[in-house]
């Protein structure tokens, strides 16, 4: 089956050669985790490996700072704008939810303008101002989703978790079920010392690794390493050396 | 001799590229207007709504809102209704474009940026 690589070493094999095409993606993470350079990633490897134009969409952040951080990383956004490749676009979640509900409306135009096949959303987590209601909440996203993959984008949507370490609650996760893969950054402690932890959660219509991986992020981007090998309790944020859960489940009773 | 002062002053503020003067005077003529064609030039793909431009440039909107519509009837913007918003963004018009870049990059020059004060100034009066 056709796959859109994400071009993060690593991370494809764990989604078993990378995301379905026109899919929505949402990759999830406390601050700092590596969402927007994941995110940045997948769109660089695109327009670099792949010849895929891609756009960018920023409820938050100038395009000033994604040209900035692309930089630290070698990328020059700045000359794939030049090149119409890439479209870095800061606009807020009501206006691009009635854009792209309307026929011809401005997304549409730059989609078809640059021949754009990817986009990084960033973040979804500012459609949650747009309504208090989960279920009125679960259409707009529903929407929206279904709008870009209208216009034949893979998608990259990054969402913020506030727990930097450990579970985070959400009461209900409307949004986790209107996506084809949900992929999670974490901040894991190990031996005083805070790791990252990625695990590709769910992923429709493909098998994907099941493994919690160690990343990090080098002067290159994202690089997916080896699972973590010997401990239990990653996502809990404070795992622990299995030897030490036997010796105390049974050596200590 | 205030006014010959004066005069003189005018001469030297008024030394600088035509089409940027009058880009100044007519279009461009506060400071928040400045502000916002250097939001919309660095963010050239941004429609959005007058609050969130409020938001984006860190001010108030109702500091913005005059200077929005105004900025869209000398054609410097476009003023578009989407559903029930009203949302601005940088008009296509390639010479009003053009005209924004070469103000731009002007305004990084700290001479330009004396005169082209003067001049709002002067028409702030």
């Amino acid at each position: 089956m056709e796959r859109v690589k994400t071009g993060v070493p690593g991370l494809d094999e764990m989604l078993w050669g990378g995301f379905l095409p026109q899919t929505a993606n949402l990759i999830e993470g406390a601050p700092g985790t590596g969402k927007t350079t994941l995110g940045m990633q997948f769109i660089y490897h695109g327009i670099v490996a792949c010849g895929e134009p891609g756009l960018i969409l920023t409820f938050e952040e100038f395009p000033q700072q994604y040209y900035n951080n692309a930089a630290s990383f070698g990328w020059d956004f700045r000359q794939m704008e030049r090149e119409e490749k890439l479209r870095v676009v800061m606009t807020s979640p009501e206006v691009s939810r009635a854009d792209l509900e309307q026929v011809g409306g401005q997304i549409e135009k730059l989609v078809q303008e640059i021949g754009a096949k990817r986009i990084l959303v960033d973040s979804l987590s500012h459609f949650e101002r747009l309504s208090e209601d989960a279920v009125h909440l679960r259409s707009i996203v529903y929407g929206f989703v279904n709008a870009l993959k209208r216009e034949s984008l893979t998608s990259v949507l990054t969402r913020e978790n506030m727990a930097l370490l450990g579970e985070s609650e959400r009461a209900e996760d409307a949004v986790a079920f209107l996506v084809d893969s949900y992929t999670l950054l974490r901040y894991v402690e190990i031996e005083s010392a805070v790791r990252k932890a990625i695990l590709v959660l769910k992923m429709r219509g493909s098998n994907h690794d099941k493994g919690i991986r160690q990343f990090e992020i080098t002067s290159r981007g994202v690089e997916v390493r080896a699972p973590f090998e010997g401990r239990e309790g990653i996502m809990s944020g404070s795992p622990r050396r299995m030897v030490d859960s036997f010796v105390e489940a049974f050596v200590r009773r | 001799m205030e006014e010959k002062e004066l005069d003189l002053t005018g001469r030297l503020m008024a030394d600088m590229n035509p089409q940027l003067l009058e880009f100044l005077q007519t279009k461009v003529n506060t400071f928040v207007k400045w502000d916002l064609v250097r939001f919309f030039h660095d963010n050239p793909h941004t429609t959005d709504t007058a609050n969130n431009i409020a938001r984006y440039a860190g001010r108030g909107v109702e500091t913005i809102h005059v200077e929005l519509a105004e900025l869209a009837r000398d054609g410097v913007l476009e003023k578009n209704q989407l559903g029930d918003m009203t949302v601005y963004s940088l008009a296509p018009d390639r010479h009003i474009r053009d005209l924004l870049e070469q103000f731009v990059k002007a305004s990084d020059d700290r001479q330009f940026r004396v005169k082209a004060i003067y001049h709002i100034i002067r028409g702030t009066r």
